[in-house]
């Protein structure tokens, strides 16, 4: 199957469709995406202030993230879940849609970064946990974070706009 | 002057005609309204499931509502300044709108509940566990997650409703 005929498949199917010509499903489901969306910026964004080196409640970078992190995760699988779902209602248009592609880039690249911080400085995390400021690379990788959401925010926002 | 009077004479005005003209500037206001509605949502999650007694229950919640409550208001005036700007670029879409009132309502309500169960919380000597209302502060923490929700919903309706 190409990837032309999933999208297609997905249009067509019997929830892409309902999703579409319901008037209240739409709506629905994105107020959904926007309050877990925002539930993943603000959490993460709490953890990236500490990382840059503004304190938080707790003393310890490595509780501030436990305490947080399980909201995150959450949320986010929430979020990804109805944006698949609202994909489903335009399939081909988001497709082909810029600011959509552009998203799911930052994405990843927001993703990838999470990755090398979790194997890099967050295995070594007791020689830091209550260093404010933290070492270089976990402020790095806390400002790239940050701004990488913002992006996402962004372009979210611009989706509805230009598909 | 009528609302709908008064929402014409606005839409004429050469700023609200600049906004809804100008390309990008409605989605880049629509955007920092979101991110500060994110931390909005950051700030009154922990503080209120603080003192709901969920989160973070070995901090005292004096700690916790002076690292959130000041960001808190910040994202609230940004939220305020954004807001204005898409009422009068599109006052049309919104002051007629049922939603936006109850939204407008909501946020009042959410304010003031703040102001009185959380506010006084920052003062030094203020103990929470002698306060008159130490009985109310774990309901409060959940009835202002709910207003705040309630109001992130409403606002994204806005769009939908006629």
């Amino acid at each position: 199957m190409s990837w032309e005929s999933f999208l297609q498949g997905l249009y067509d199917s019997a929830i892409g469709s309902g999703i579409r010509e319901s008037g209240l499903l739409f709506p629905s489901i994105e107020t959904v995406h926007v309050l877990m969306a925002t539930t993943v910026v603000g959490t993460i964004a709490i953890v990236d202030l500490r990382l840059i080196g503004y304190g938080s409640h707790r003393k310890g970078a490595r509780q501030l993230i436990l305490d947080l992190l399980p909201f995150t995760w959450v949320a986010f699988a929430l979020a990804a879940v109805s944006g698949a779902l609202l994909f489903s209602s335009n399939a081909t248009g988001y497709a082909a849609n810029v600011p959509f592609l552009s998203k799911m880039v930052v994405l990843l690249l927001a993703g990838i970064n999470m990755a090398i911080f979790h194997v890099t400085a967050y295995r070594r995390i007791a020689e830091w946990d209550d260093a404010l400021p933290p070492p270089a690379k976990v402020r790095i990788s806390g400002a790239t974070s940050l701004a990488l959401w913002i992006v996402v925010v962004f372009l979210g926002r611009w989706i509805g706009f230009t598909v | 002057m009528s609302l709908h009077d008064f929402s014409a004479a606005l839409y004429a005005t050469p700023v609200s005609t600049g906004i809804r003209e100008t390309a990008g500037v409605i989605p880049t206001t629509q955007s920092l309204h979101i991110l500060a509605i994110s931390v909005v949502v950051g700030s009154a999650l922990v503080m209120e499931l603080r003192l709901a007694g969920v989160l973070a229950t070995d901090e005292s919640p004096q700690s916790v509502v002076r690292r959130y409550l000041p960001w808190l208001w910040a994202a609230v005036a940004v939220l305020l300044a954004t807001g204005t700007i898409l009422v009068v670029g599109e006052p049309n879409r919104v002051l007629a709108n049922p939603l936006f009132w109850i939204k407008m309502g909501l946020v009042v309500f959410g304010f003031v509940l703040t102001l009185l169960f959380r506010y006084p919380i920052l003062h030094p000597r203020f103990q929470l566990e002698h306060a008159r209302w130490a009985s109310l502060t774990r309901p409060t923490a959940w009835l202002s997650l709910l207003v705040w929700i309630a109001v992130i919903a409403c606002g994204r309706w806005i769009a939908y409703a006629i």
